[in-house]
Order: C-alpha cells, then sequence, then structure tokens
C-alpha cells in the first residue's frame, strides 16, 4: 500500500478506525497487547487533529491518559512532519519547560492516514485571549504567579540544548547569522501557496523584513506560538506548553515578537493578559543570560504580524478550496486588513 | 472579505446542516434553520458583492495612478493601475482590483529594488504616494468589516 493510497483510504475523523490502527501499532512497537479506551476528540485548533484517550499495556495494573496527534493532509499548514514536534518536546525532558512527555510517532501515512505522534495526556486548562464584554481580568494573585511561569518557562526553553538531540539533522545549517532569513523565506513560500490575490502592504512588509534582518544572539528552540490559550493551568500551576507545530531552531527574540503581539492582551495591556512588557522582558533577561535586543525584537513584531496575516490567509486558502466548512476561518479572514493596519502603523 | 461570495454561502449552509440542525431539539427551531438555507441559497442565486465596495478600492488605486504618473515619467516602472471603465459587473470590478493590487505590488518591488538609483525626492515621493494608498485601502477595509466575534465564537455564548 502506498502513502498516498493510505491517506485517501483512512478517515482521520472516524475514531474506531484510528483506535484498532493505533493498537496494532502500539503491539508492534512494544512487543506487548495494549487496549484503548473510548476516544475523545479535542475541537480545537485548526491543524492537527487530537484525541485523548486510556492506554493500558499488558501486565500494567493502571491506565495511563494519552494523546494521539494527526496532522491531515488538508490541514492548516499541511503537509506536516511529526518529527520537528517529537524531538523538541523530547529534548525539552527534563529541562524545566512544563511539557508532556513523548512516546511514539511516525511519518508514515500508511499507519494512521497521516503523520502522528503520541504523548502524555497532562491535566489542565487552556485559558483564552478573546474576552468578551462582560469578562473581568484574570484574578491578581493567580495572574501574577501564571506570568512568572510563563516567562520563566520560555527562557528554560530558549537556554534548552538541542542541537546534540536526535530529529534536529535538517536544521543543522540554521546558526545566528542566518536564523532570520530562513524564517522570512519559509513564510514568503507560504505566502506564494496560500494568497488568493495579492496584497501591496504585506508585499511592503515583507521587503522591510529582507531589508532589516537581525543576527541572533543564539540559536534556540523556538516555539511559534507561545501564547495565553496554548499552555494548560491547574491551580495557579503550568501543566503544560502546548501546541509544538511551529517548533523550530531560531531566533529566541521570535517567540517573545509573537507573544507580545497586541491580539493576544485582551485589551489589558500587558502581554497575553498577564504580564508588562517590561516586566517581561526585566524577568526574562534574568534567567535567559542575555539582553533583549530592542531592534530585534521590533523586527520580530512586525515578522509575527506578516505571520499573523499569513496565517489569516492560509485558512482563508482552506476554505475557499473546501477542505472545511468551520466558520471560524473565514472569519479569520476578516482579521488580514486590521492586522496589516498594525504593520503600517509599526512601521511608520 | 477575503472568501468569495459563493464559498462563503456554501459554508454557512454545510455547517447549518452538519453542525447546527442535528443538535437542535425543536422541530420548530430545526424549520426555521431550514428557511436559513433555502434564504441562503437564493441569495447565492442572486446577489455578491456590493459595486460600491469594489469601486472605492478601484477609486483609491486611480487616485494612486494619477498621483505617480508624472513621477515615473521617463523610468522603466511596471505598469500603473487601470481604472475602471462604464458600468461593470462585480466580478469584472473584483478582478480589476485584483489585476490593480498585483501592479501595486510590482511598484512596492521596483520600488525597493530600484530606489537607490532613482532620485531620491522623486523616490521619498513614490513611496509616500503608495504609503497613502495602502491607508486609504486599508482604513476602508476596516470601516466596512463587522465587528469581530472571536470570544463569542470562542466560547460559544454571548
Amino acid at each position: 500500500m502506498t502513502t498516498q493510497t493510505a491517506r485517501t483510504m483512512i478517515n482521520l475523523s472516524d475514531d474506531k478506525v484510528i483506535r484498532a490502527r493505533l493498537t496494532e501499532y502500539l503491539l508492534a512497537q512494544t512487543g506487548t497487547t495494549w487496549t484503548l479506551g473510548v476516544f475523545n476528540r479535542y475541537s480545537v485548533g485548526f491543524s492537527w487533529i487530537t484525541y485523548g484517550f486510556d492506554a493500558q499495556q499488558q501486565g500494567d495494573t493502571q491506565p495511563q491518559g494519552m494523546i494521539l496527534r494527526l496532522g491531515p493532509p488538508y490541514g492548516l499548514f499541511a503537509p506536516y512532519s511529526a518529527l520537528p514536534q517529537f524531538a523538541a518536546l523530547k529534548a525539552l525532558e527534563g529541562t524545566g519547560v512544563p511539557v508532556p512527555k513523548v512516546y511514539w510517532w511516525s511519518d508514515d501515512a500508511s499507519l494512521l492516514g497521516a503523520p502522528f505522534f503520541v504523548c502524555e495526556r497532562v491535566s489542565g486548562s487552556a485559558p483564552v485571549p478573546w474576552v468578551s464584554g462582560d469578562t473581568s481580568g484574570f484574578e491578581e494573585g493567580w495572574r501574577k504567579e501564571i506570568a512568572r511561569q510563563f516567562v520563566s518557562a520560555l527562557a528554560a526553553q530558549h537556554r534548552a540544548p538541542w542541537r546534540e538531540s536526535p530529529g534536529f539533522e535538517q536544521f543543522a545549517h540554521i546558526n545566528e547569522d542566518n536564523a532570520a532569513l530562513v524564517q522570512v523565506k519559509f513564510w514568503e513560500e507560504a505566502h506564494g501557496r496560500w494568497a488568493l490575490k495579492p496584497y501591496p502592504m504585506l508585499r511592503w512588509a515583507m521587503l522591510w523584513l529582507r531589508r532589516n534582518l537581525p543576527v541572533a544572539p543564539r540559536v534556540s528552540l523556538v516555539h511559534g506560538d507561545y501564547r495565553l490559550g496554548n499552555f494548560l493551568e491547574v491551580d495557579g500551576r503550568i501543566t503544560s506548553i502546548l501546541d509544538w507545530e511551529l517548533v523550530h531552531p531560531g531566533d529566541p527574540h521570535e517567540d517573545l515578537g509573537w507573544a507580545f503581539l497586541p491580539q493576544f492582551t485582551g485589551g489589558s495591556g500587558l502581554v497575553c493578559r498577564l504580564v508588562s512588557q517590561d516586566d517581561f522582558i526585566a524577568q526574562y533577561e534574568r534567567e535567559v543570560g542575555f539582553k533583549v535586543n530592542l531592534q530585534s525584537l521590533h523586527f520580530y513584531r512586525v515578522f509575527s504580524l506578516v505571520k499573523l496575516a499569513l496565517t489569516h490567509l492560509a485558512a482563508v486558502r482552506c476554505f475557499e478550496d473546501g477542505q472545511f466548512n468551520d466558520l471560524r476561518m473565514p472569519a479569520m479572514g476578516t482579521q488580514v486588513a486590521p492586522v496589516l493596519r498594525q504593520i503600517s502603523k509599526l512601521l511608520q | 472579505m477575503n472568501n468569495s461570495f459563493e464559498r462563503l454561502i456554501d459554508g454557512m449552509v454545510a455547517t447549518l446542516r452538519a453542525e447546527i440542525i442535528p443538535k437542535i431539539g425543536s422541530e420548530f427551531a430545526r424549520g426555521q434553520a431550514f428557511g436559513v438555507i433555502y434564504m441562503l441559497n437564493s441569495m447565492r442565486l442572486r446577489a455578491a458583492w456590493s459595486t460600491e465596495f469594489y469601486l472605492e478600492q478601484i477609486a483609491a488605486q486611480t487616485a494612486l495612478r494619477d498621483a505617480l504618473a508624472a513621477l515615473v515619467e521617463g523610468l522603466d516602472a511596471p505598469a500603473l493601475p487601470q481604472a475602471a471603465s462604464g458600468s461593470s459587473s462585480s466580478p469584472v470590478l473584483e478582478a480589476l482590483r485584483n489585476a490593480n493590487e498585483g501592479r501595486i505590488s510590482d511598484l512596492i518591488v521596483w520600488l525597493s529594488e530600484q530606489g537607490p538609483q532613482i532620485d531620491t525626492d522623486k523616490a521619498t515621493a513614490i513611496d509616500a504616494a503608495l504609503h497613502i494608498y495602502m491607508n486609504r485601502h486599508l482604513k476602508h477595509e476596516l470601516v466596512t468589516s463587522a465587528k469581530p466575534m472571536f470570544a463569542e465564537i470562542s466560547a460559544g455564548a454571548e
């Protein structure tokens, strides 16, 4: 069976089929029988399909909670590979970054119909950046403690070694001098695939990025979507940083530029409704081991807005092509102009 | 709006059928939802994005053309935006708007590459005209957009 055939044959929304296939896979991987409980599909995100389930290995007395993430060929950022996420999560185990343990991965779509990885299921809920009119701010003590952990986890992520870890061979060429250019090229290529029509302001901003590429203070693991909404929390403790699908080695300023986007302030003026920019930078510098370069931060604010506009264009493209009927996608498309306006103001 | 009118109607109808109607407990409410589908399908046959929306964008592009014409005279610049001719349908205006956006993008790239070879005052004036256009265009997009409802979409409640 070819990979392409497998893709067309396996319905990734059919949890019974996925469950049966994963049971076979786990037997092949471990040599023992596994009993998998009911698969619950989480309705978050536009890209990877996420299932939660209990898994019990033959001989164990208790089941353990697991997560299966599948990268469908029709997802927002397809085509996918599970390797960067698996490699990053593996590299970050034991570094102080709260991440789930990862167990297995494969990019062979003949197995489950799409690239996938399996990891530990971590408990918690995800506070979101979007607020409606009557939503109050976070409780002060909770906010400050979560903010401290939020900044601390990012500093730990940016300190973590990755070059010697398995799975990063494709990123070996990235260094302090070309980290920004590699990312700009990546998103330029995405622009070519997604844009249904030309956007002059976007073109202008992308040329500005080309003219203002910074040198990175180091090459770190960059999350790529580090923000409120992408971590789990229980009783004032961040239990896990989520959604690593854009992870890559790069300039650590990139994660700051993204987290500082006005879209995530919820009108509070705080980074991700949690902490002032000055307090964020002060704590981050104490923990990460280098001074934040304000010119680099400016570059990555612009870069992040460009990336956000392009993500909205990806949603427009996916919806227009009929791959999804999820009305959140055209709704995202309405935000292209506001984001371009922010770019214009930032570069005035 | 970045998605086509027809595709938005199709997506809304599909969402009503697959995600909303099966979860409605009241027979009357389900009937009302099918009424919405019927009206959406009717609109799909007769309606389109308004010509006024495109005409304002093309007017801004034409104003940019007028501002740039003298500035790029004698230079090897890309083609300038074109004005609308007579009364045109919405799809024709949309195609012209998009073609003009392509020409303006080409001008931006050209200025970026050729700027150092162009007289400084002239290059600054071209850059300023492009920015006046882009800001006018974006303001028009914003005033013709509804108030976002992402909190409601995320929470499933007002």
